[in-house]
């Protein structure tokens, strides 16, 4: 008895370390995004005189985040467009493709399965090259369908790995009650395996999401007009200026951050219970 | 495991067929075919356009010969252990969490994690280039105000011998030859990898408090815990974070690209395979022998593979 309480104690005196340690680190992890935001509102003069502690409230340079406004606005338009054409085509394409692996093992599965699977090996490195001469080939450098369909190509052989797993978990019976009510094999995977892997699909659907809202290099290889551009390759011009006033650079920063955070606070938990999830299945 | 068709009843179901064609299309044309493509340009002189002049195998030696590539290789060997050795603060930054008591508090690191996978990579990377800057950067005022700026200045006047570090003098670290590699190593800092931290919590959670408990009583401490009870655990985990880094680090230029421009910065020291390909794509017009140094690096990747799946088995 007198044991397990200190023993107990002990855990929660070191529980006591264990968070202060843990805070150091995610305190260091967040100091980039403090600076940011605290930049943000400071013009260079300002900032050299007192670089960490954010500025009184009076003194705020709320210009900053009107450049940053009219800076990141276009671009965001060209990024939501391409990010979203490229989940939805990737996501319900993959779902058409998990389902033909996970329902059956029809004649030529296996090699088709392997043909996908040998795609995780390739590096994506070796493809750049050809890859734009191929678009140039097919008239689509210097449009933003080319970075949605090679959004919606890339995701394909991640999602169908992932998703033929939990499709071919879902009870048998349920197909073949649904086929014996005469569903055809689409109206199978609206109505049984939509909503059985909801939380899966929403997993993938932020993970393709992020992707294509992340990717700067074929962007960058293949746009050319400044009105197509995402907002990744709208700050690497931006970066590019010779001469910076880091206020307006960091409330541009913030606002291009600002619907990914919008987008989090949504779906916080999908994020953090999805990732964890994915985790554990591969 | 799904069911076995006979071929007759496939017949039946040919129409299943037909939801794998959307994706094979599209693998099939956006990554077969460029790959094909790529093995089979590396033969010729090939400036992009229609004329392609068949070369046999010079390209391949002239690889052989390329200094820029060999160099580029010992910079990205460099940057591998530096990332292996980066991933030490994720493992323990997980068995810290997974040891605390209160499920809650546990939740919410998880939350407080995530939080830096919201901000794009790029805005992430732009802050830390800001971090490095000679005049306004934070890594210099740092110093300055630490004197680690005294004790940079005594190590290269005694040890280093560079001189390039000067009392009154911002440190230029992204533009000066010598400190692009280490800064590269310092980027990041303290190296959490998010996924990471996440695959090992979830590798942890499969330990029971009864097993604590346990240990406890034994009187063992919190450094053997993690070495007999939870580094085992995770090994799984930390081979295939392992793996993918090295394959990632192995191909990936996207940051010394941005940071340093095509030709790798100062005296071209932070040039990797990855961007000496690229470089020689789009700055050179050479596609050909870009896309032979596309293949060396695929054949780097696949050996890599190969020995991890010989070796290094990863259970499922």
């Amino acid at each position: 008895m007198t044991d397990g309480q200190t023993i107990a104690k002990g855990r929660k005196s070191a529980d006591w370390l264990k968070h202060l340690v843990i805070g150091g680190i995610l305190l260091i992890e967040m100091f980039p995004f403090y600076m940011m935001l605290q930049i943000s509102f400071k013009d260079n003069a300002m900032f050299n005189r007192s670089p960490w502690l954010p500025a009184w409230i009076t003194s705020w340079h709320w210009e900053n985040w009107i450049f940053g406004a009219r800076l990141v606005t276009p671009y965001l338009a060209n990024t939501v467009f391409i990010s979203v054409s490229a989940t939805v085509g990737s996501i319900v394409i993959a779902v058409m493709g998990a389902y033909f692996f996970a329902r059956y093992r029809m004649p030529f599965s296996g090699i088709l399965w392997s043909a996908f699977l040998v795609l995780m090996l390739m590096p994506g490195v070796a493809n750049i090259v050809p890859l734009f001469l191929l678009l140039k080939e097919m008239h689509l450098l210097n449009t933003l369908w080319a970075l949605v369909i090679l959004g919606v190509a890339g995701g394909q052989v991640f999602n169908i790995y992932v998703l033929r797993n939990f499709i071919e978990d879902i009870p048998k019976d349920l197909f073949e009650a649904a086929e014996i009510d005469g569903a055809s094999h689409f109206q199978q995977i609206m109505n049984v395996v939509i909503p059985l892997s909801g939380s899966i699909i929403g997993t993938l659907a932020i993970l393709t999401f992020l992707g294509s809202w992340n990717d700067f290099l074929m962007p960058l290889i293949v746009l050319r007009d400044r009105q197509l551009f995402p907002l990744g390759v709208g700050l690497i011009y931006l970066d590019g200026e010779p001469v910076k006033e880091w206020g307006r650079t960091m409330a541009t920063y913030f606002l291009a951050s600002l619907p990914l955070i919008i987008l989090f606070l949504f779906t916080m938990k999908l994020f953090v219970r999805g990732l964890s999830a994915g985790a554990i299945k591969g | 495991m799904p069911a076995t068709l006979s071929p007759r009843k496939a017949l039946h179901e040919w129409q299943l067929y037909l939801f794998l064609v959307p994706s094979l299309v599209l693998v099939a044309t956006f990554m077969y075919f460029p790959a094909a493509s790529a093995i089979y340009h590396s033969f010729f002189d090939w400036q992009g356009g229609d004329a392609a002049r068949f070369t046999g195998l010079a390209n391949y030696r002239r690889v052989l010969n390329d200094v820029v590539l060999w160099r580029s290789f010992e910079t990205i060997g460099i940057l591998i252990i530096a990332n292996i050795i980066k991933l030490i603060p994720s493992i323990l930054l997980a068995v810290l969490i997974h040891r605390l008591g209160s499920e809650k508090w546990q939740y919410w690191y998880r939350v407080l994690l995530v939080l830096p996978m919201i901000v794009p990579g790029l805005v992430r990377l732009f802050i830390w280039k800001f971090f490095f800057d000679p005049n306004f950067g934070i890594l210099n005022k740092v110093l300055d105000f630490t004197g680690g700026k005294t004790l940079l200045i005594a190590l290269d006047h005694h040890f280093l011998r560079w001189g390039i570090f000067h009392a009154g003098v911002p440190v230029p670290w992204l533009s000066e030859s010598h400190l692009i590699v280490p800064s590269l190593i310092i980027w990041g800092f303290p190296w959490i990898g998010t996924v990471g931290v996440l695959i090992y919590l979830a590798g942890l959670q499969s330990i029971g408090t009864e097993v604590y408990e346990a240990a406890d009583l034994d009187g063992v401490n919190s450094f053997q815990k993690f070495i007999h009870i939870e580094l085992p655990l995770i090994m799984t985990q930390v081979r295939l974070s392992l793996v993918l880094l090295i394959i990632g680090t192995l191909q990936g230029f996207g940051l010394q690209f941005l940071l340093l421009g095509a030709n790798g910065g100062a005296g071209g020291s932070g040039m990797v395979p990855g961007l000496w390909m690229f470089n020689r794509a789009f700055s050179a017009g050479e596609f050909g022998y870009a896309c032979a140094l596309g293949m060396v690096l695929f054949i780097f990747i696949l050996a890599l593979t190969l020995l991890n799946n010989k070796y290094v088995r990863v259970e499922k």
